[in-house]
């Protein structure tokens, strides 16, 4: 197994927590961004975002979302005081992500972690990049900075 | 929670809402299925009152409460 395919394992299993915690057995792209933030990123980190920064820019585009259909939560969504049980499964989201990713790199063996994160930023619309932008963060200067993250390592 | 219906919005924020209220229904059933399963409620019951099937219901939440030990109604019952 190659070094990337580690690392892509660790990821999927931390985001299936993230997915777990949420709900849900499905993993989207959000939950691979937390996971990966979780795992410690120079350029998330470069950027002020870590993982509490992005679960709280997610929560924040949840309820701007709902506000959007003219619904507002009072208070904390309800917690299953269960989480889900069942194999985690990889959610529309989270499958292009990781395809958009795997494309950036020349060859499936020069895919790094960088590679992973900068398919997760390249979507152009959804969860992540709302979130991101509700935040105030700068999307096309945190890419750049990626993008140079793959660079630099080859 | 409080709802109101906007007049209008940008489409990628209406879009965006579906996928939230989505998401906020799976947890609102998610809640409500267990408290009623702890309360005594039947899997009939229950997929009447969502407008499911008995196997729709009892696919997507049994594994969990079995899991979470809530002692479970017969499916008949």
């Amino acid at each position: 197994m190659s070094t990337v395919d580690h690392y892509l394992n660790h990821i999927l299993t931390t985001a299936a927590d993230e997915a777990r915690t949420d709900g849900t057995t499905t993993i989207e792209a959000h939950h691979l961004l937390l996971a990966i933030a979780r795992d410690g990123s120079p350029a998330l980190t470069a950027a002020g975002l870590d993982h509490t920064t992005i679960r709280t820019a997610l929560d924040h585009e949840f309820t701007t979302s709902l506000a959007a259909a003219g619904v507002h939560l009072a208070g904390a969504l309800p917690l299953p005081t269960t989480p889900p049980t069942g194999s985690p499964q990889l959610g529309t989201t989270a499958r292009t992500a990781l395809e958009r990713g795997l494309a950036t790199a020349r060859r499936k063996r020069d895919c790094t972690p960088a590679h992973l994160l900068l398919g997760i930023l390249l979507t152009p619309v959804g969860t992540v990049p709302r979130a991101l932008d509700l935040a105030g963060i700068d999307r096309t200067a945190l890419t750049d900075a990626v993008r140079r993250e793959t660079t630099d390592d080859h | 929670m409080s709802v109101e219906i906007p007049a209008s919005g940008e489409v990628a924020d209406r879009l965006a809402a579906i996928g939230a209220l989505r998401h906020l229904a799976d947890r609102l059933e998610d809640t409500a299925v267990e408290e009623a399963m702890r309360t005594g409620w039947s899997w009939p019951q229950v997929a009447e009152a969502l407008g499911v099937t008995r196997q729709a219901v009892y696919k997507k939440h049994a594994q969990r409460l079995i899991a979470a030990g809530v002692t479970l109604r017969r499916r008949s019952g």
